[in-house]
């Protein structure tokens, strides 16, 4: 017997005399109905609820009705915080007036030099100020995650009320989950110097939330 | 990692006595105590939401196999593939094979309490692999060789000028003091040994039947890291994380971060299933899941199964005023703390650990902060019970309980022991009322004076007031 | 209401005059009083220590003794929380014993817990003058609940101050037979206790459970504070607080 026999059997032989009564339709009716837990009771405004919690994670978040008019509120953002002006962006976020912003904004995943990533996200989540992120070849997981600045592109209409929701949302527009589904709430951090919380660990340093209809 | 609880007496009083573990100790209160009270009462039911993920867990474990079965299935069916390990030497010679079949020769990690298990970092070195922990505690105590003393902050134990110390020494760089430059000096030093690892080694805190998903939470964007850019990731993990959906895994996300380190929600959440697709940019190539049993599925079906719902929050020895004062590192494994005491004896024997289900006062702290309502003291209880079954305790101490049962079951030799003993006591304590020193009882009388009997049992005191 | 008193142990032959004033509350409260003679421990040592068999025999006894009775009082939250909880897990394959046993553990009560919930007091005969503060035992909190019920009766009292410590709910480090095994560790617990309990500068410190009391006197005296009262609820609500007035 190989160990994976060897487990199973352990498990097997441990289990047989309790009668479980969870068998393989009983999984198989749990899988499909996916039944959800308690949920928390939220307020009707998910923007705002989102807003806010985004803040509380230490989220910076600005708003515009026009979605060109992004890159010049993001070279602003950048210029006050004497940061640089490149960076790299989504490849469905190339079309937007980035260099009249003055931006040098390259449509490609991101290296470990660049400062700047600009993405957009599959949805957000109110209960807890979070982005949901999936990764695939026009969403490279890298954007969000090597450059110091993250700047992340939402549509207010995409922001849903739990991450019970979210997974409802992904169900219905894709079969099956990407490789990698990444939930980010806030700049990266760490508390294990003195339990002392640091925003920046091997993530960025901050996180800059664009809320812009599509 | 070897198992040295046989030395937990010894450890307590070294550690009661240090004084920089002691001022980093009192950071706990604060930081986890105060900080999951702070966020719990978000959520809107506790009790039900508590109660609703204890049931998750159960769901699995009392059908553990076919679980199992089809996480390993739904894992296969996008590309992963999954090893099971009997013991943590199996572990180890599986990740060296991995390597070996991919040419791999650097590693970064991400925080795993299991690998530890394993004692995974020392054997792949053996097999000429460099590994580099990058949680920053981790990091540290791979620095400074030393093992984690909790599972959520491993590094509990050290103050900032340790650490500045440590990093200026062996990064050869001017010495840092604020927190914010040191943590930047590890990012700086670490960022390469991403980019540069041939593999990418990390736990899970779930795995997702539904999906064939590995679940990892972290703050820092290591987990994130280690699981994006190197060409291999292997995830380690117990055989018990399986949970059936991703409704499921979001009711118990609700409860680890806020039980762990008082957030309503980890930094990443990431869910990773299968390996990179050929247009993908980033993702590893090759997907490796390894799943442990080391003696898990032995408490399968039996009184101590509640113990594998665990899901590795920690809030059991932030709130243990055990562990509050004597901090991780005495319990002698992986595992400090209440869930460590139980699951130490379990996984290692309990003949190794004879101190650790006995270290508690019961006080139940730990029992009301467990977010899947693992009854932590009853589970000691059980262990004590095992003790006292395989004649594992003193002979004084067997001797005294049954002493004390004999006489509670004959209430007459009861009263007239009694009556003798207060008396005895009384006269002991004298005019201050106080014993300074107990017969048998040291361990008492060491820190602490007892207060003297007035003489008399209630029951002849109550005898005399209602035959007069 | 036929009440009987379950004195426990500790204070049958430690503190005797708290067996006496929870006679007088539970007068006070307008029940009748019985206390069955032969009744010695309820079991808790021998249960936490892993000898069940004991347990299960004190547990029978405990059954013969108060069973009649329509409800038991303890003055102390750990004994009234093993007979309450911990006895029907004793008897969990014997269906008869255990709806017997569960049914009157559904009547026993701690005493302070009693006094508020099904005595309703009225009155509170002491007549204490003074600032204390109060311990939470973790039995009584924990398993029973028994955090405001105590203070409600003190609350009571004109001459009453509480003066809360920090972490009032953080064990002591008694834990019965822990106390004497881990010793040191037991000590630092308690000396975390009654540095709290000094930094609060109330004349008494006082609990519901003579184990913890014990433990926490036992460290003050030795520490050289010879003046914080430290005082069973049952004394300070009764009167009784002294050998004399007994």
């Amino acid at each position: 017997m190989n160990a994976r026999e060897k487990i199973l059997a352990k498990i097997r032989n441990a289990q047989k005399n309790k009668t479980t009564g969870a068998h393989t339709e009983t999984i198989a009716s749990h899988l499909a109905l996916h039944p959800r837990g308690p949920l928390p009771p939220l307020p009707d405004n998910l923007l705002a609820r989102f807003k806010e919690r985004a803040l509380k994670l230490s989220s910076d978040v600005q708003e515009t009705s026009d979605r060109m008019e992004v890159p010049a509120l993001l070279a602003n953002y950048l210029r006050e915080r004497k940061l640089p002006c490149s960076g790299v962006c989504w490849p469905s976020l190339s079309g937007l007036p980035w260099s009249a912003a003055g931006l040098d904004m390259q449509s490609r995943p991101a290296k470990n030099h660049d400062l700047v990533g600009v993405t957009g996200a599959f949805c957000a989540i109110a209960e807890t100020g979070t982005l949901m992120m999936l990764s695939g070849p026009d969403t490279p997981a890298t954007t969000s995650l090597l450059p110091e600045t993250h700047v992340a592109l939402l549509d207010p209409r995409r922001i849903v009320a739990t991450m019970e929701d979210a997974w409802d949302l992904l169900r219905k527009e894709h079969q099956q989950p990407p490789r990698a589904v990444n939930f980010i709430s806030g700049p990266s951090r760490t508390a294990d110097i003195e339990q002392t919380v640091t925003l920046g660990a091997h993530g960025p340093y901050r996180v800059l939330l664009i809320l812009a209809p599509r | 990692m070897q198992n040295t609880s046989l030395q937990f007496k010894k450890q307590v009083t070294i550690k009661l006595a240090d004084v920089k573990l002691q001022d980093a100790l009192s950071r706990l209160q604060s930081r986890f105590v105060e900080g999951r009270s702070a966020v719990i009462s978000e959520i809107h039911d506790l009790q039900e939401t508590r109660t609703a993920a204890a049931a998750i867990r159960d769901r699995v474990l009392n059908d553990l196999e076919h679980w199992l079965l089809h996480f390993e299935q739904q894992a296969t069916t996008r590309g992963a593939i999954v090893h099971w390990a009997e013991t943590g030497d199996d572990v180890n010679r599986i990740v060296a094979e991995i390597a070996t079949q991919h040419g791999v020769k650097t590693a970064a990690k991400s925080k795993s309490m299991v690998s530890e298990e394993c004692g995974l970092n020392d054997a792949l070195e053996l097999a000429g692999v460099a590994v580099m922990e990058t949680d920053l505690g981790e990091y540290i105590l791979q620095l400074a060789k030393e093992a984690p003393s909790h599972i959520v902050a491993p590094v509990v134990h050290k103050n900032k000028e340790e650490i500045s110390d440590l990093f200026a020494e062996k990064h050869q760089l001017p010495r840092k003091t604020g927190i914010a430059e040191l943590c930047r000096e590890a990012r700086e030093v670490l960022r390469p040994a991403f980019l540069n690892a041939d593999m990418g080694i990390s736990g899970a805190n779930f795995l997702v039947a539904e999906t064939g998903s590995v679940l990892i939470v972290t703050n820092e964007g290591n987990g994130r890291l280690v699981t994006t850019l190197p060409r291999v990731h292997v995830a380690i993990t117990g055989i018990e994380k399986v949970v059936p959906t991703l409704e499921d895994v979001t009711t118990l996300l609700r409860l680890l971060p806020r039980s762990a380190t008082g957030q309503s929600i980890t930094n990443y959440v990431s869910v990773l299933t299968g390996n990179k697709n050929k247009e993908d940019h980033d993702g590893p190539q090759h997907f490796h899941i390894i799943l442990l049993d080391n003696g898990r599925s032995s408490l399968i079906g039996g009184e101590m199964q509640e113990m594998l719902r665990c899901i590795r929050c920690g809030a059991c020895m932030n709130h243990c005023p055990v562990y509050q004062n004597i901090g991780g590192h005495a319990y002698g494994w992986v595992y400090p703390g209440p869930m460590g005491s139980i699951l130490t004896p379990l996984l290692g024997g309990l003949e190794k650990s004879p101190d650790l289900p006995n270290a508690s006062t019961f006080c139940g702290a730990c029992a009301v902060v467990c977010p899947v309502k693992i009854p932590l003291p009853d589970l000691l209880r059980k262990l004590r019970e095992k003790q006292m079954q395989r004649g594992m305790k003193s002979r004084q101490e067997t001797l005294m309980l049954k002493a004390w049962a004999w006489l509670a079951l004959h209430p007459n030799m009861y009263a007239l022991a009694t009556k003798i003993g207060v008396r005895l006591m009384h006269t002991m304590g004298g005019k201050e009322k106080l014993l300074h020193t107990l017969p048998g009882a040291s361990g008492w009388t060491d820190g602490r004076d007892f207060p003297a009997p007035s003489g008399q049992t209630f029951r002849e005191l109550y005898q005399r007031r209602t035959h007069k | 209401m036929r009440v009987g008193l379950f004195v426990t142990c500790l204070v049958d032959s430690m503190r005797p005059r708290i067996g006496f004033a929870t006679i007088k509350l539970l007068e006070a409260a307008g029940c009748e009083v019985v206390v069955p003679e032969q009744q010695t421990c309820c079991g808790q040592p021998g249960y936490n220590s892993g000898d069940r068999k004991s347990a299960v025999a004190l547990a029978l006894k405990f059954l013969a003794e108060f069973e009649t009775l329509d409800y038991v009082v303890l003055p102390s939250g750990s004994c009234a929380g093993m007979i309450r909880l911990h006895y029907p897990d004793l008897f969990k394959d014997d269906p008869i014993l255990l709806a017997r046993i569960t049914a009157l553990g559904q009547r026993t009560y701690e005493l302070t817990d009693f006094l508020v919930n099904v005595g309703q007091l009225k009155q509170v005969p002491g007549k204490f003058q003074g600032s204390l503060t109060y311990h939470d035992s973790c039995s009584g909190l924990r398993e029973l609940n028994v955090y405001k019920q105590p203070r409600a009766l003190l609350a009571k009292m004109p001459g009453v101050t509480i003066k809360e410590m920090l972490e009032s709910t953080t064990c002591c480090g008694f834990g019965g037979t822990f106390s004497v095994k881990y010793g040191e560790l037991s000590t630092r617990m308690a000396d975390n206790k009654c540095q709290h309990i000094v930094a609060t500068h109330a004349g008494a410190i006082v609990g519901g459970d003579l184990g913890c009391l014990l433990n926490i006197e036992g460290r003050l005296r030795r520490i050289g504070d010879h003046a914080t009262r430290v005082l069973h609820v049952a004394e300070v609500l009764s009167g009784i607080d002294t050998d004399e007035v007994q």
